[in-house]
């Protein structure tokens, strides 16, 4: 992928993103606008930094810290994402 | 080094030293990953707490600086992997001229975000330690929190990117001063991974500070 053809990916993915971000989603689900963003990333390791065609401890360097960040961004919210909290009565939530 | 062959003693040849060079540069980042990882991971904990606050506090950020800034760090990534380009073809001048728009973007990028953006949050009352904070609604607590994360992060990146003008600066001058051939430009390289890195983590943070809650 030639470094232009890169830029203007990355710009189109951008724009797409932005638009993304008008639509109306649920607030909670709000976080998929993110998505544009994780290609955007892969676009920029393959297409800025030549990973595809370096040598393969790079890519497993890469891999490694794709897997270490997903552990710790999945045990890290796995609790907070999934737990109930109950309101203790006649105490109204203040932030 | 400034030879094309040379090589310290403990690489088998010049070729083994600049792959064991970028594999390190790669591990490096590896850890950088990590190091942001856990920003991201209190954003995620953060909001889900604060869903109405976060997407107030994202509503009073500058969106057109953000979505500029973006630009001007994608462009200058690109720039950069073209002067890598260059030299790898013994075209010294054009590396010079890359590394040269390539600090200015990021020069750009600092001014916008630093001169402009922050002193903007400040006049506003969108520091967060601030007395007259300016979200001050009921249910909207977490803004205060938003605007912990949205210093936090970019003070940081900001960092990053402060280190990557520096190492930029010494790419020039070495190419100024002839060290780099198509034989040997490993610092070229390596440098050039690290400022796509750290062209990597502010995509990840556009989205999280301007988008995410804008909706």
């Amino acid at each position: 992928m030639g470094v232009l053809r890169t830029w203007l990916l990355l710009l189109a993915l951008g724009a797409i993103e932005v638009a993304a971000s008008y639509l109306p989603i649920a607030r909670g689900w709000r976080p998929i606008v993110m998505l544009p963003a994780v290609v955007m990333v892969y676009v920029v390791a393959a297409g800025f930094m030549e990973l595809k065609k370096g040598a393969a401890i790079n890519r497993t360097f890469a891999v490694a810290a794709v897997f270490w960040l997903l552990v710790l961004l999945v045990l890290g919210s796995a609790d907070p994402l999934t737990r109930t909290d109950y309101l203790v009565p006649g105490v109204s939530r203040t932030n | 080094m400034a030879s094309a062959v040379a090589h310290e003693f403990q690489f088998e040849s010049a070729p083994h030293q600049a792959s064991t060079a970028i594999a390190g540069m790669w591990l490096f980042l590896a850890t950088e990953v990590l190091f942001f990882g856990g920003l991201f991971l209190c954003w995620i904990y953060a909001r889900h707490a604060n869903q109405a606050g976060f997407d107030a506090g994202a509503r009073e950020t500058a969106l057109g600086i953000g979505t500029l800034n973006t630009v001007l760090l994608i462009s200058s990534s690109a720039v950069y992997t073209a002067g890598v380009t260059f030299i790898r073809t013994g075209n010294v001048r054009r590396l010079i001229h890359c590394c040269l728009v390539t600090l200015l973007l990021g020069a750009g990028f600092i001014a916008l975000k630093f001169g402009v953006e922050w002193r903007e949050d400040f006049t506003q009352h969108l520091f967060p330690a601030a007395a007259n904070f300016k979200i001050t609604a009921p249910g909207l607590g977490g803004a205060r929190l938003f605007y912990v994360f949205y210093f936090a992060s970019t003070a940081l990146h900001g960092l990053h990117m402060v280190i990557g003008l520096a190492l930029l600066g010494w790419i020039m001058l070495r190419a100024r001063r002839g060290d780099f051939s198509p034989q040997y430009h490993t610092p070229v390289h390596v440098v050039g991974l690290y400022w796509s890195f750290v062209d990597m983590v502010w995509l990840i943070l556009y989205p999280l500070i301007y988008l995410v809650g804008r909706g």
